[in-house]
């Protein structure tokens, strides 16, 4: 049971859970219904929920039950995160801690002003009484449960550099896992572990060498910055990764080389920092498409034998299957529209096409530079098979010239059109079992299934969806306006409750009470 | 923040030797001062950097400020006020709240940006003179051919004189997604055999809208009616799969000829 102090909370749920769950609380699903206590919901990323009290039958009937605003301009795109009857739901430089029941505040933390990017944030993590979250310009603050005050303040990496972050941290046992991005600079991609107790670094991983490295493992590329938080198998002990794209960014000459290990899924042993096996999306990035995406872990049959499976829908438009053990590519396949690959390596990795490298005078490039799926958060359906993918179909014009440098972004690039579609891929082979049709432009909306075959997401227009996970039929709606974070659910009082972010405010849904 | 009146030499010099009227500031309005154009350099960092770059030449999916026509025709500011405090969701811009001060001090710092940019060396810019690969006469074929432009544009018609309107990365945007174009046109049938016509106004999985020939808005619930959408843009969406880079190259070279 050393596994389930992963939190205070979901230990309690445990004991609950371990009779009827094979795995029991500590392995892919937690199923910890009573809240949403990690980022992901569990550490498998599959954003998938036990609860069926919602059904497809009766999903129309879902009415309004709080509604908070933030009050601020930034729009929510980070998870809330719900424990105890407490929502903590997070912008940049904000916590607020609201009453899940009523949308009552119970408090709210602001973080100094600073000059770190305020782009998004995804949530915090939670620890004991312990609320800990990560700042603009780079630190980790951790704060009492209880009142919202400052417990401990450290700093991640540094922003003078031009390192910021947005993540959620990951607890793992007592090393929380936390990232950072910035690949405005030619920085080494950071990764690091630190005690939840003090606030200490355990261990860094660096996915791009530091400074001062012997060699040159990584062809000259610095970046791959681990933004998103990962997953984690308690059984093989790795936690998985995505890494960002390489800098400078759109300069490929001054990297020439594949550029390991940005752009990858990276397998870490937790206790250590040290690297078990890595698996590049893409090599030799040259249009920002970082695989920070979500590596999602199931077990499940493969080619007719039980296996132990990462799944990952990546920015640069292509779906991955790997075994999760040795990182070896089990399939390749495009999910949305791509032209910048000559085919499949036999290693599973696209072969990326010189000719769509950004040039002088421009290259009409699939997908655009915001991807073919990004931070979104897609979900697995394991009744059905089907991982859900928010997924962009879009193409981009790339630019580069030796005028451009070869620090930073290093090139221009600019999005022509694109459009979203809520992509059913059959994990086994790759294909698209159904497809929904979300609007014109990027859905910043991810996705979230239950067991009773309902799927929720959000469109481009504005409305949040619920659909039917089986072929993807409509089956009610609101116009919230853009859904910009991931769904969540979770059962308080008897009643199963979908929370929603659309600009910066928190919607909450659940059947009507009975009379 | 003090109010110290000082002009910046860098920006000075650039003007003098660029000779550029254009970059002066516009009468009645001051020169901004260092300290303005610290912290609008850090107001701007910190809450636009990410999307249109630190420096306001672009950065992930935010348009170059730098070379805005609405920042440079925008003298009072105005328009960049409105904007930040409206947003532009359809765009992916949220809205910001910001002091008057900080969005001065913004504006002083992305014109001081435009000034650097303009001199020689400047990165992540693409100049007209970037594009000039293409063979003008295989564009004109491939514009009566295989990319089917023919079958909507005309060079003595809506794309005559289109050379002088708008060049280089401009040009090659719009001609490959003319977002602000010819707006879709729609026919809905209601259930009492009504047909109305008009601008396409509104549309998503279950709301239709038009504007109809006296200007006025009408939405209906799409279960409600049946209808059909006529886009234009559709055929460049379809056109984006088909274009190889040189042919996209060719009929930039071929509009630039239609002078």
């Amino acid at each position: 049971m050393t596994t389930c102090t992963t939190s205070w909370l979901i230990s309690r749920r445990c004991v609950r859970a371990l009779a009827p769950v094979v795995f029991g609380c500590v392995v892919l699903a937690q199923d910890a219904t009573d809240g949403w206590t990690t980022y992901h919901g569990d550490y498998s990323g599959r954003r998938h929920s036990a609860l069926t009290q919602l059904t497809p039958a009766n999903v129309h009937q879902i009415t309004l039950k709080w509604a908070f605003a933030t009050g601020d301009t930034a729009s929510i795109k980070g998870t809330p995160i719900v424990s105890n009857g407490i929502v903590y739901l997070t912008t940049p430089d904000n916590v607020w801690a609201i009453d899940a029941r009523s949308a009552h505040q119970l408090w709210r933390y602001t973080y100094p002003a600073n000059e770190g990017f305020h782009i998004g944030h995804r949530g915090v993590a939670l620890h004991k009484n312990t609320v800990y979250f990560t700042t603009p310009d780079a630190h980790l603050v951790a704060l009492n449960a209880n009142d919202g005050k400052v417990k401990w303040n450290v700093v991640i990496a540094d922003q003078k550099k031009g390192y910021w972050s947005t993540n959620a941290p990951l607890l793992i046992r007592d090393h929380l896992i936390v990232g950072v991005a910035g690949d405005f600079d030619n920085l080494p991609g950071v990764l690091k572990s630190i005690d939840p107790e003090t606030g200490g670094t355990q261990w860094i991983f660096y996915s791009t060498p530091p400074p001062g490295t012997p060699g040159n493992p990584s062809d000259g590329a610095t970046g791959g910055q681990m933004w998103m938080t990962g997953t984690y198998d308690p059984r093989l002990n790795l936690l998985f990764v995505g890494t960002g794209n390489p800098t400078p960014v759109l300069n490929g000459p001054a990297r020439a080389g594949d550029n390991r290990w940005t752009d990858s899924i990276v397998a870490i042993n937790p206790d250590t920092g040290k690297l078990a096996w890595g698996f590049q999306a893409t090599r030799h990035d040259t249009h920002d498409w970082d695989a920070a995406e979500v590596p999602v872990l199931i077990d499940a049959p493969f080619n007719g034998s039980p296996s132990k499976l990462l799944l990952q829908a990546s920015r640069n438009g292509y779906f991955y299957v790997l075994d999760r053990e040795t990182g070896r590519s089990l399939l390749t396949k495009p999910f949305a529209t791509t032209n910048w690959a000559k085919g499949v390596d036999q290693d599973g990795r696209p072969i990326p096409d010189p000719a769509k490298e950004p040039a002088p005078d421009g290259r009409l490039v699939a997908p655009d530079e915001s991807g073919g799926t990004n931070y979104r958060s897609p979900s697995f359906d394991p009744t059905s098979g089907l991982l859900l993918v928010s997924a962009h179909d879009a193409y981009g014009i790339y630019f580069f010239k030796p005028d451009h440098g070869a620090y930073g972004w290093a090139g221009a690039d600019y999005g022509v059109y694109g459009k979203s579609v809520l992509r059913a891929i059959d994990y086994r082979t790759g294909e698209i079992r159904w497809h929904h049709e979300l609007g014109d432009g990027a859905s910043g909306a991810g996705v979230l299934t239950t067991a009773t075959g309902l799927t929720f997401t959000g469109d481009t227009a504005g409305n949040v969806l619920g659909l039917r996970t089986s072929d993807g039929k409509t089956l009610w709606h609101a116009a919230i306006g853009r859904v910009g974070n991931s769904p969540i659910t979770y059962e308080l009082d008897g009643r199963q409750f979908v929370l929603v972010g659309a600009g910066s405010s928190l919607y909450a849904w659940a059947l009507p009470e009975p009379q | 923040m003090t109010n110290r009146l000082q002009t910046v030499p860098e920006s000075l010099a650039a003007v003098l030797i660029l000779g550029a009227s254009v970059l002066a500031q516009p009468a009645g309005q001051q020169a901004a001062t260092a300290d303005q154009l610290q912290a609008g350099q850090r107001v701007f960092a910190a809450q636009c950097g990410f999307c249109h770059g630190r420096d306001a030449m672009g950065g992930e999916t935010g348009p170059n400020l730098t070379r805005s026509a609405m920042v440079r025709e925008d003298t009072t500011g105005d328009r960049v006020r409105s904007l930040l405090r409206e947003g532009r969701t359809d765009k992916g811009m949220p809205a910001f709240r910001l002091s008057d001060a900080d969005v001065t001090a913004m504006i002083a710092f992305i014109r001081d940006q435009r000034t650097k940019s303009e001199s020689p060396g400047a990165r992540r810019s693409v100049d007209p003179s970037d594009l000039q690969t293409g063979n003008a006469e295989r564009g004109r074929a491939y514009f009566n051919g295989a990319g089917r432009c023919a079958s909507c544009h005309s060079p003595s018609g809506d794309l005559s004189g289109v050379a002088g309107r708008l060049q280089g990365l401009e040009l090659l945007q719009r001609m490959l997604y003319p977002s602000k174009s010819r707006a879709a046109t729609a026919k809905i049938t209601l259930r009492t055999g009504e047909v109305v016509t008009g601008t396409l106004a509104y549309r998503d999985e279950f709301v239709v809208a038009v504007t109809d020939s006296e200007g006025r808005y009408r939405s209906w619930q799409v279960r409600d009616v049946t209808f059909s959408v006529n886009n234009p843009l559709d055929a460049h969406v379809e056109q984006l799969a088909k274009y190889t880079d040189d042919d996209m190259h060719d009929v930039l070279a071929y509009l630039q000829t239609l002078r």
